[in-house]
């Protein structure tokens, strides 16, 4: 029997809970490929759904992390474009019969090995999401729902206390409250389903009830943060409302209720499905909404939901938006029956049914959050842990644990009401600013535990029994114990588990803190997937106040330092809270109480008082009268008659612009050509220029590379290179070109912030950026040769004076060499993408399709942004947004150049008259060095230009080196005909460099002496950029707006890449192809963990000299 | 266990002129539903009958008797306090032994030839326990009726041992709390206005506001069982009840062939097709 299947099936712990990484390290080729071919087998035959799941992650493992690695194994292969196809519609069977058939024929090698992880990895995920999808559909309770398919079979009615209008001819309004939740444990992310649901016993959390107010935001003391109003009307419609997102909408019609991302009601619509008053099976029903609702409410009525959050940021770890889900779910069940309490506080069984279709009301808006998220639901303080599935329970027989976990509400016997005072009264939350993706961070806990990597299940039994430390701390009252035990587990436990939790911003703060406050500061605390947005900081209780005030200033201080480096979506605040002794509770608002929240006021009365009072519906105008009633002599209503005055005469756009420099100044300065903006608007709009126009003829000629077309550097290159490399970097004859210019689009999904200075890893011990570990690199080339390498940022409007100011900040982190940045000289203005563009983008090109419910939902909001772009204006300039977001970098083909034309080149050239080569290279290739013997290669072929390729894997999609009707040349992504096209391409470019100074002076027809020209080296500039290609792109911009909402639009911008410089006849051009972890770029936060664990990142550090 | 009495209750507020409607029964008489609901009553060998009536209603249900009124004792609610204090009301009449009880706005037609009624008192007399007949509903309508859960007796066909007793669920509650072994996905044992109690359930209704409530406590008390019955129950007091009442009889009985073509001939017509 192979031996990993002996630890998947083995019933003691001991061995089920060994790691994969024990066997891989020292086996053999063979041996793996063994163990493979026996776990393949197995996966397929297993009854038990984790069997087969833990079989999956360690086949995916074997091919990520070791196998490639192995002696014996081939440095390159193909993998077939049927195989990437399957994996990106999710056919991952189909996948992994296409891959294991090639390495059948081609030989095990990495391109395969990449191939077969991703498919692995995909599959894993897909399965146990399909049985969280099944588990949460057969919760007792949840189960009608799928098979209520038409209004006709419809079985719920209203309760009749909200069919009774009061005197003011008006309907009651039934209005719950609830909680959010906090983790006082962070158990190691243990509510994650799959988690829990294959290791119970470990699965526990100790989650909070509280409620909220803002800091210094004048709304008096805590309160439950967020509200549903339910009400009858007389108008056949579904009537969603948020409050406090300003958006409603009147729904008649099923297709619109199951259109998520329509609009910003997408969590109004998923409660209204997850409580039942549309049933999940009633999607694709094509009769009027309103024959439901006769059944419901009564003919010519309808409901009206309103939703609130009282001004709790998005991000802010506290689950809002689960416990708003659960409060709108426990209004609308309660209004139909199927909670026995229409007011007041809840039954236990009645929480439990409100949880669970609180996670069906998650999948269905595409979301997902762990088990313990609609803990406000459940009064105070709770131990929530999972349970083994026993006989009778829907999961028995196939996951270990059940779904929804059991909850122990703590009694005052068991945590004092003293001691509750006294966590009250020392704990400071706040929200940092940050609000982060954490969806890759629970796939990696995910993948963490179902291998067993060693350090990893240390730190979960860590975790564990730090758990049970925070409970004894709470039972014994010592809120200073707890302190020091939720710190512990932030350094250790977590961080073990996953390094990303922290960050550099956070760890800034702690230490400012505790500077600050000294003992007094009893520990810091963690909530949630990550940190940077909402956390804890637990004082002595004599301090807190001091402590509130100090954090608001040590946050807003720290965060404008990093906010061009770190993505922050807000403002940092600090709370006031309280701990919810109810849970979610409800009361029933009759006659002149009967008002919805302010916010609603606020977005529906404009809109009505432009109506005559004659065409108001009679419950309209009896509404707006007892509101204008109310707003004389309800204090919470105070001021509104001023907030109504000014929507309906909105400010000018002038007035409200802020501090940011106006767009038209900015276009100014940064030197913006409106003429060539023009020519590609009007070469857009007519279709000459787009995304289908950015690709070759599909009649070229395209050939992957023959033998000897490329120099292999990737593994021992002679002696004699080295010594010519050494020579040239001893005689001053190398410099270093790191290309900054670029927005980082991918790496923040278009916040706007600096990717170079984007601290994104602990290295050497700290958190470091990208300038500083290139940095680090050219120091450590300059000793072991012992020179001083120049080394160049090329910059743009967008990150110039980011990168001077941290520079000059940390003094060019003590750069011994000369330091210099080259300012961009171009830029362009966004434009609204043409609804081709878009469609070409998400019908035409190939992506990862998405889980089915999550597909769903974006195929709604591209629906959603067509409609945007048609609305906006196809081709119209964006100027909807922060003045810098509307702007673009024009495409790194301009940060050579750019050097020619803002004289830094010519500077250097005078000071280091010997200087003859360039490396340039992208901000996120990590690897890229002054190798010696790369540059002997480079020297020694003696071309204008030699570009360095890697042997292409699944994820390197974008282009590579093919013969283009004959002649070889880096392809960019955007010009390849079709995706087959590529994927029969050998090599991928990493847009790694070495470019001979005069012969790329010779290509754009100049000498070295011309450098002091500027008309000439303009000249010879807009000579060569009329060669080049110009390549429409679609890219995300984020605008943020409200409380840490962020919206991502998709613009089009134009861009020429350097890549395409391969293409001109006087560039004589060399190709070499490198090893990965010289190669390989860092495009998305989501690669840092797997580039940490399979030695990428040690290869790195041990290139550079931090100091 | 010996079952001479029976009880119809028709004093509801808004029921009150249902049992007094005419239909054609199987046999093409026209008969009121109390005469068809007493006829089903002396399947069962009924000796005496107690209708709970509405003050002032006896006279119009005598009447509608026509030559049963003599073997009726008619009892008057005096408050409209609901359906249990109705049954409650005939207390008296009953006494101190078991009864049967059937809703005065419920018609039952047999699929076997044996009656409801006839049916229900047998098991009665056999299990010497209250038994209610309940029927397999879908759970799109329980909301409209009693419904009973409990496990199967065994060896015993159709017979169920109640345990739990909800008035008009939602499927949601009856997810959690009514699923019975052996029903099909979604479907569930509602009342079908027909039962046999012991003089007990007059004490739980003295402190229970509904008979369903009295009866989950009658549970707890006492052996209760559910009768799963083939047949069907029309409730006359819904939206076409009386019409969906009139079709089942008359489709199940001797002129099934002269009706089918009569329906025919509307839906053509209002169609537009000429018959």
């Amino acid at each position: 029997m192979s031996e990993l299947i002996g630890i998947i099936v083995s019933r003691d712990p001991d061995v089920r809970n060994r790691s994969l990484d024990q066997l891989c390290r020292v086996a053999t080729a063979a041996t793996l490929l063994e163990e493979c071919r026996a776990l393949d087998v197995f996966r397929r035959t297993s009854d038990n759904l984790y069997e087969r799941v833990r079989a999956q992650f360690f086949l995916y493992a074997i091919h990520r992390f070791y196998l490639p690695l192995k002696d014996g194994i081939a440095r390159t292969g193909l993998i077939p474009f049927a195989a990437s196809a399957n994996l990106l519609k999710r056919r991952f069977e189909e996948g992994i019969q296409i891959l294991l058939k090639a390495q059948g024929s081609q030989g095990a090698n990495p391109a395969l090995s990449s191939g077969l992880a991703a498919a692995y990895h995909g599959l894993a995920f897909q399965t146990l999401a399909d049985q969280v999808r099944r588990s949460v559909r057969s919760v007792r309770g949840n189960q009608w729902m799928s098979r209520i398919g038409h209004p006709a079979d419809y079985p719920l009615t209203i309760r009749s206390e909200l069919l009774t209008k009061g005197s003011t001819g008006l309907y009651p309004i039934l209005r719950e409250t609830t909680p959010v939740r906090m983790d006082l444990s962070h158990s190691g992310w243990s509510d994650i389903f799959f988690l829990g649901m294959d290791f119970p016993e470990g699965a526990r959390v100790l989650n909070v009830s509280i409620d909220l107010a803002v800091r210094g935001s004048g709304e008096g003391s805590p309160r439950p943060p967020v509200e549903a109003y339910l009400r009858v009307i007389e108008e056949p419609v579904l009537r969603l409302t948020s409050a406090d997102l300003s958006a409603t909408a009147d729904v008649s019609s099923f297709a619109e209720m199951f259109d998520f991302a329509r609009d910003y009601l997408g969590l109004l619509k998923a409660a209204v499905i997850a409580s039942g008053i549309v049933a999940p099976a009633m999607e694709g029903c094509s009769e009027p909404l309103s024959d439901l609702l006769t059944r419901l409410v009564g003919r010519g009525r309808g409901l009206e939901i309103v939703s609130r959050v009282r001004d709790i940021p998005k991000g802010s770890r506290l689950a809002v938006s689960t416990n708003l889900l659960a409060c709108l779910i426990s209004a609308c069940m309660r209004a139909t029956n199927q909670i026995h309490a229409l007011t007041g506080t809840l039954a236990e069984e009645d929480r439990r049914l409100i949880a669970a279709r609180a996670i069906l009301g998650e999948w269905l808006g595409g979301s997902g959050g762990g088990w313990q998220d609609s803990g406000g639901v459940w009064p105070g303080m709770k131990l929530i842990q999972g349970v083994v599935a026993s006989e009778g329970d829907p999961e028995f027989g196939i996951s270990r644990g059940r779904l929804l976990p059991v909850h122990q509400v703590l009694s005052e016997e068991e945590v004092s009401s003293e001691t509750r005072q006294r966590l009250q009264a020392s704990l400071v939350l706040v929200h940092g600013g940050m609000a982060q993706d954490v969806g890759p961070i629970l796939e990696m806990v995910t993948e963490k535990y179902l291998l067993r990597s060693e350090a990893e299940w240390t730190g979960r039994k860590q975790a564990i029994s730090l758990l049970d430390e925070v409970v004894a701390d709470l039972r014994a009252g010592d809120v200073q114990a707890l302190g020091s035990a939720t710190e512990r587990n932030f350094v250790g436990p977590i961080q073990t588990i996953i390094p990303w939790a922290s960050n550099l911003y956070t760890e800034t703060l702690i230490t400012r803190v505790r500077h600050e406050i000294g003992e007094d500061f009893w520990g810091f605390w963690m909530l949630g997937g990550m940190s940077g947005g909402g956390m804890g900081f637990i004082f002595d209780p004599r301090r807190k106040s001091h402590a509130q005030d100090r954090l608001q200033a040590i946050m807003s201080d720290t965060k404008q330092r990093l906010e061009t480096a770190v993505p922050f979506a807000m403002e940092p605040v600090v709370y006031d809270f309280a701990i919810n002794e109810r849970g979610t509770s409800a009361e029933l608002l009759t006659g002149d109480s009967a008002l919805m929240p302010r916010g609603y006021y606020d977005l529906v009365v404009p809109a009505l008082m432009r109506v005559e009072p004659r065409m108001l519906h009679p419950a309209r105008r009896a509404e707006l009268d007892r509101f204008g009633a109310a707003c004389r002599t309800a204090p919470e209503l105070a001021g509104m008659m001023q907030n109504l005055f000014e929507r309906l005469l909105p400010q000018s756009a002038e007035d409200t612009s802020g501090k940011a420099p106006p767009l038209k100044v900015l276009l100014e300065q940064f030197g913006f050509d409106p003429t060539l903006h023009e020519q590609i608007r009007t070469d857009m709009r007519n279709g000459r220029i787009g995304l289908a126009q950015n690709r070759l003829p599909v009649t070229s000629d395209i050939q992957d590379v023959r033998p000897g077309d490329l120099i292999d550097a990737t593994g021992l290159v002679g002696e004699r290179f080295a010594r010519i490399g050494l020579d040239a970097l001893k005689a001053g004859e190398v410099a270093v070109v790191s290309l900054a210019g670029g927005a980082g689009t991918r790496w923040t999904r278009g916040a706007g912030v600096v990717k170079a200075l984007n601290p994104f890893c602990r290295l050497g011990g700290k958190h470091r950026n990208f300038v500083e570990t290139h940095l680090a690199k050219s120091r450590r080339t300059g000793r072991l040769a012992g020179t001083l390498v120049p080394h160049v940022f090329t910059t743009s409007y967008l990150t110039h004076e980011p990168i001077r100011k941290w520079l000059d900040c940390v003094d060019g982190y003590d750069y011994p060499g000369p330091l210099l940045l080259s300012q961009g000289k171009s830029i362009g203005l966004r434009l609204v993408p043409m609804a081709r563009d878009l469609r070409f983008a998400w019908e035409e090109m190939p992506a990862q399709i998405l889980d089915e419910q999550k597909q769903k939902v974006r195929e709604s909001l591209h629906g959603a942004l067509i409609g945007w772009a048609r609305d906006a204006g196809e081709g119209r300039d964006y100027t909807d947004n922060l003045p810098m977001q509307c702007l673009h970098p024009t495409g790194h083909w301009y940060e050579v150049p750019n050097m020619l034309r803002n004289g830094v080149l010519r500077d250097l050239l005078e000071q280091h008259p010997q200087l003859r080569h360039f490396m340039i290279h992208n901000i996120d290739t990590l690897g890229a060095s002054l190798d010696p013997c790369v540059i002997g290669l480079h020297i020694d072929r003696g071309a204008a230009m030699t570009t360095e390729v890697i042997a292409r894997q699944i994820d390197d999609r974008g282009g590579g080196l093919a013969r283009i009707d004959g002649r070889l040349r880096i392809i960019e992504g955007l010009a390849l005909p079709s995706e087959e096209v590529e994927s029969a391409l050998s090599y991928y470019n990493s847009n790694t460099m070495w470019i001979d100074i005069d012969r790329m002076l010779a290509a754009f027809a100049i000498e070295r002496r011309d450098l002091k020209d500027e008309s000439k080296v303009g000249a010879a500039v807009r000579t060569v950029a009329a060669r080049m290609p110009t390549y429409i792109t679609i890219k995300d911009v984020k605008k943020r707006w409200g409380k840490g909402q962020e919206d991502i639009f998709p613009v089009a911008q134009f861009e020429k890449l350097w890549g395409d410089m391969t293409a001109l006849p006087q560039m004589d051009c060399a190709y070499l192809g490198v090893p990965r972890v010289r190669g390989q770029q860092l495009k998305e936060p989501a690669q840092l963990d797997g580039w940490l664990r399979d030695g990428s990142a040690s290869h790195v550090e041990s290139l550079c000299d931090w100091e | 266990m010996n079952i001479h009495k029976a009880v119809i209750t028709a004093a509801g507020r808004n029921q009150r002129a249902l049992p007094l409607q005419t239909l054609v029964d199987r046999d093409g008489n026209e008969k009121t539903v109390l005469r068809l609901i007493i006829e089903e009553v002396l399947t069962a060998k009924i000796d005496e009958i107690c209708v709970v009536v509405s003050p002032g209603d006896e006279a119009a249900y005598a009447r509608a008797a026509v030559e049963r009124a003599g073997m009726i004792r008619f009892i008057e609610q005096p408050v409209p306090l609901g359906y249990g204090n109705a049954l409650h009301c005939s207390q008296e009449f009953v006494g101190n032994e078991p009864f049967l009880h059937l809703v005065g706005d419920h018609l039952h037609v047999s699929q076997t030839g044996i009656g409801s009624a006839q049916q229900l008192v047998q098991v009665a007399t056999e299990e010497r326990c209250a038994v209610s007949t309940v029927q397999a509903t879908r759970e799109n309508v329980i909301q409209h009726y009693g419904t009973v859960a409990g496990p199967k007796i065994s060896d015993r066909e159709n017979l169920y041992r109640i345990e739990t007793v909800i008035e008009k669920p939602t499927p949601t509650e009856a997810e959690q709390k009514l699923i019975v072994a052996g029903m099909r996905a979604g479907h569930y044992l509602c009342f079908f206005g027909m039962h046999v109690f012991t003089p007990a359930v007059f004490e739980l209704l003295a402190r229970h506001v509904s008979l369903s409530s009295a009866l989950a406590e009658l549970a707890k008390q006492e052996r209760y069982l559910a009768l799963h019955t083939r047949n069907r129950r029309y409730d006359v007091g819904v939206k076409y009840g009386l019409l969906r009442a009139q079709l089942a009889l008359s489709l199940s009985g001797d002129e099934r062939e002269d009706v089918l073509s009569q329906i025919i001939e509307v839906l053509a017509a209002s169609n537009g097709l000429q018959a």
